[in-house]
């Protein structure tokens, strides 16, 4: 089978392009390294969360971003693609495999949601089970932990809430014995597994029920099942009778794995093939096409032929782009060229690590409609797109603009790619036309 | 202002100030150590980690050289558990002049080193990641040896003895009665109380801020030159045997497999002051380049961190012709012999290997003018951990995980268990991350901090009854302490994980807008 279009990285910028052009009709192949950066990232929709101050509303700060920054990822996209994108996404998940499962929230509003470490992290759409989180709301919180578990400190978090609301909320911490029948320590993953058993949601909420005050949000860490999260939570705020909220956790993330399973279903439902385990080791085009690419799979190396190429291998942290021991950049997948990399003797960072750093923004230069420029500018390849980390001009961490970078660009890569098929088979089509008009 | 009455006041905790203060306790003198920091901050916690065969020495300095095998023949014994008998190879790679492995088979042999010339074949199965290059060999008994282990171990040794280590006191004035010193005035830096230590003699042990300390006391013309190295830890034992270029000492001509990394040193240059451990590119690609000389491919390994220490080398202003007299053998300054201010000696140069030595040198001088010579004891008596005579091995860790597999771990790195951890906390008392670095080996592994820097705060919180800001600034602390090290040799794999660090830190938690943290 010769795919449409082959996207490289199952990430959210990768899946969210597979997803949309599946659903679309489109024949599509994802390949995949591992199991994509979902699972690092705290499952939240965060749009843009700093841009310089806090932002309160993304949509219009997203705006204002793009017009002072011209070479920021959002600047190529704009906000409506990004609104657009987003409400695309709910709908997803709200159609998708954990359904009634959803995400809520607001694209003109961040919530202010508490990390592990009870820092007030702003984030446009968030999973419906950390909703009762956000701590605009004020009023009162106890921050629950499972004892001897590593990945979450209710203490600390609380203390820092206290004083990061300064005043406006009572938030205090507790800790409870983690669920029986663990088989072992208490990490995230076996917490989430075992809640995801019958009963065991159940025991849970009793114990959940003699904790703390009626007024009282429980905060517990992200860890409410992989495969059911809708009904755990249901079944704690029932019988604990009052709301409950996940704080993300350290990765693996399991709010992040429910969104890769289910962008993962939505995709095969389409159609589309998820094949993980590849990675690309090289591409073969003429002129301005790249025709097809050299994989390596699972016992050798395959040459698919395709028609488009979506570039969604992610930035560094992915292993998209690395940088060699003689301090050169590169882009592991296609060969692109690197913008915004400092040259061999100038300095890369900076000696704080909070500061801004000259190689914080390097990756893949693009035009507006995603294609990869060279060095000089240039546009390189009529048929690759490049989408998510892999883009250069934004420091997504800092930022907290890395689902919305990675989501937007994919939704948008999807469109483009819809929009020239649909009008090459409208052309094939007068041609063919032609005569017998 | 507290008081302290002591027989004994050692200045600089480090091994050679620690090695005279476990020295002066086992000859039964009250004795106080002091330093500014942790113990082992300064110098002794930023070489490579060689316990010196003499192998290095034998053809430039062979003084040096017969020095550093007794030294290391008696630390094989008191001081087991600080060591790794790793073996040393000297290798003349195709770089190298070959007919220095002549000069250097006789030196051994003149100086004591006990040397034996194997054939390359034999060289490259005992070490297969070496040059296949090369073109002699020879095995020696240079071993690798954990400064912060050692410098515990010398630090209970002098508490069990009855002397006290105050780490985090800094020396703000030097006392004199006249011609004598009689004690100082020091400072906790950590809740600026003071302490008015009296004692019958002081010993300056401030090795590279040695010269700051005899000023203190009036004393003009001690001038250490603070002579920079880097170091570049790589995250794997690319060799399990020290393996050094068979050359005159140089640049880059050593890597010393130490605990899980092997350890490429070093540089020397001239700096201007001892706090001033800038790691320039230039060092770096340098030592990346001498490392790929040793080991084909080391230039494209993962580095994990690099890291500077300044050598204390000793200038007499009072000397003629100031340059020729550094020395890299240790200078004891007797200062009443040679500037008339009694009760004060200092002690600076010489080699972490021979740090023993030094210190027996110095409490010896103290004797003779104190005229109360006792005799010297750290030969025979093993410190606290070594009773056993057994070395330090690779396999410890695991070997305790094994047997001990239910405790969770914090470190998976370094496989620190969390009832491990929790003691630490408790027995050091600390608000500092880096303190339990120091003690555990914390966040020194591959991943450089980015899952035990937050369970590490977590813990402490919780064990050490840390307010919010404190904890938070523990922190925030610990990763910058870590980034310090890591950044000047990012590349690869290395700069991978730092930046899922970064997602982790400032992406999934935020820690830039933790309350009350301002930028400094």
């Amino acid at each position: 089978m010769k795919p449409d279009v082959i996207v490289v990285g199952g990430g959210m910028s990768g899946l969210a392009a597979g997803v949309g052009l599946a659903e679309a009709g489109a024949s599509v192949l994802v390949l995949a390294k591992g199991a994509g950066s979902l699972q690092l990232a705290p499952g939240t929709i965060d749009l843009l969360g700093y841009a310089g101050e806090r932002v309160a509303s993304p949509l219009s700060a997203i705006t204002a971003l793009a017009e002072r920054d011209p070479g920021h990822p959002y600047a190529l996209l704009g906000a409506d693609v990004v609104g657009d994108a987003a409400r695309w996404l709910s709908s997803r998940v709200a159609d998708g495999p954990l359904a009634p499962y959803r995400y809520v929230g607001s694209l003109q509003d961040n919530m202010l949601l508490p990390t592990a470490v009870g820092v007030p992290r702003p984030s446009a759409l968030v999973p419906e089970t950390m909703a009762a989180g956000d701590l605009r709301q004020g009023g009162r919180m106890v921050v629950v932990g499972f004892r001897g578990m590593k990945d979450f400190h209710p203490a600390l978090i609380a203390d820092n809430l206290l004083r990061a609301t300064g005043g406006a909320m009572e938030v205090r911490a507790t800790q409870i014995d983690p669920p029986p029948a663990l088989d072992g320590e208490p990490g995230t993953l076996r917490l989430a597994r075992a809640l995801g058993r019958p009963g065991v949601a159940e025991a849970l909420a009793t114990r959940l029920a003699a904790v703390g005050r009626d007024d009282e949000v429980l905060a517990l860490p992200a860890v409410l099942s992989i495969g059911d999260p809708h009904g755990v939570w249901e079944t704690l705020q029932r019988v604990a009778g009052r709301p409950v909220c996940e704080i993300p956790t350290l990765p693996p993330s399991v709010p992040g794995l429910r969104l890769f399973d289910t962008l993962r279903t939505l995709l095969r439902r389409a159609g589309g093939r998820l094949v993980t385990g590849s990675y690309v080791v090289g591409a073969k085009g003429s002129g301005d096409h790249m025709n097809a690419l050299r994989v390596h799979v699972s016992g050798g190396e395959r040459i698919y032929a395709t028609r488009w190429v979506v570039l969604a291998t992610g930035g560094v942290a992915s292993g998209g782009l690395t940088l060699d021991a003689d301090w050169r950049m590169r882009e592991t997948a296609l060969g692109l060229d690197v913008a915004g990399v400092p040259a061999p003797r100038q300095a890369r960072f900076s000696p704080r690590y909070l500061d801004d750093h000259p190689l914080g923004r390097a990756g893949i230069a693009a035009d507006r409609e995603l294609r990869p420029l060279d060095a000089r500018g240039r546009r390189r390849w009529e048929n690759v797109l490049v989408v998510g980390a892999a883009l250069g001009g934004a420091e997504p961490w800092r930022e907290k603009s890395g689902e919305g970078i990675a989501l937007a660009s994919g939704h948008r890569a999807a469109q483009l790619i819809l929009v020239a098929e649909r009008s090459a088979s409208e052309t094939a089509a007068t041609k063919v036309a032609q005569p017998i008009a | 202002m507290s008081q302290i009455e002591a027989d004994l006041l050692v200045i600089g905790g480090g091994a050679t100030g620690a090695g005279v203060a476990w020295d002066a306790s086992l000859r039964g003198y009250r004795t106080i150590l002091v330093d500014r920091s942790d113990l082992a901050d300064g110098t002794s916690g930023r070489f490579h980690g060689l316990l010196h065969s003499g192998g290095r020495y034998v053809v430039k300095d062979p003084r040096a050289a017969t020095e550093c095998i007794k030294e290391n023949l008696i630390l094989r014994q008191v001081a087991a558990a600080t060591i790794e008998d790793t073996g040393g190879l000297f290798v003349s790679t195709p770089a190298d002049d070959l007919s220095y492995g002549d000069q250097f088979l006789q030196g051994c042999s003149d100086a004591g080193v006990p040397v034996e010339e194997i054939a390359t074949d034999e060289a490259l199965r005992r070490e297969p990641r070496v040059n296949p290059g090369i073109r002699r060999a020879f095995a020696v008994p240079d071993g690798s040896i954990d400064a912060w282990k050692l410098l515990s171990a010398l630090a209970s040794g002098i508490t069990e003895h009855g002397g006290r280590v105050l780490t985090y006191h800094t020396v703000t004035a030097l006392h004199r009665d006249g011609d004598a010193v009689t004690g100082a005035t020091v400072r906790n830096t950590r809740t600026d109380e003071e302490i008015e230590v009296t004692a019958a003699f002081t010993i300056n042990a401030a090795g590279a801020w040695a010269g700051q300390i005899a000023a203190m006391a009036g004393i003009e013309g001690v001038t250490i030159v603070p002579g920079r190295g880097i170091m570049i830890a790589m995250n794997h034992r690319l060799v399990n045997t020290v393996v050094n270029r068979c050359t005159m000492p140089a640049d880059g001509d050593i890597i010393v497999p130490i605990r899980t990394v092997s350890v490429i040193g070093t540089t020397d240059v001239e700096a201007d002051d001892p706090d001033d451990l800038t790691i320039a590119q230039d060092e770096v690609d340098q030592m990346l380049d001498a490392g790929e000389q040793l080991v084909p491919g080391f230039r494209n390994a993962r580095a994990l961190r690099a890291w500077a220490g300044v050598r204390p080398l000793f200038r007499d202003a009072r000397a003629q012709g100031s340059d020729r007299d550094i020395s890299r053998a240790h200078t004891l300054l007797d200062h009443r012999e040679r500037d008339g201010v009694g009760r004060f000696v200092t002690i600076t140069s010489g080699k972490l290997t021979t740090f023993r030595l030094m210190a027996q040198d110095t409490v010896d001088a103290m004797g003779a003018q104190l005229g109360d010579p006792r005799p010297c004891r750290t030969r025979e008596q093993p410190l606290p951990g070594s009773e056993r005579g057994e070395y330090y091995t690779l396999g410890t860790r695991l070997r305790a995980r094994e047997s001990d597999g239910s405790d969770p771990l914090v470190c998976e790195c370094e496989m620190i268990p969390r009832a491990r951890l929790e003691a630490a906390m408790v027995d050091q008392g600390t608000v500092n991350l880096d303190d339990i670095r120091r003690a555990l080996r914390l966040g020194m592994g591959p991943c450089q901090g980015g899952f035990c820097t937050y369970r590490a705060t977590g813990i402490l919180h919780e064990v050490g009854h840390l307010d919010g800001a404190t904890a938070d600034a523990a922190l925030l602390g610990f990763l910058q302490e870590r980034w310090k090290g890591t950044w000047p040799i990012l590349h690869g794999d290395q700069l991978r994980q730092s930046r899922l660090d970064d997602w982790i830190y400032q992406g999934v938690l935020d820690v830039e807008h933790l309350p009350d943290w301002t930028a400094t």
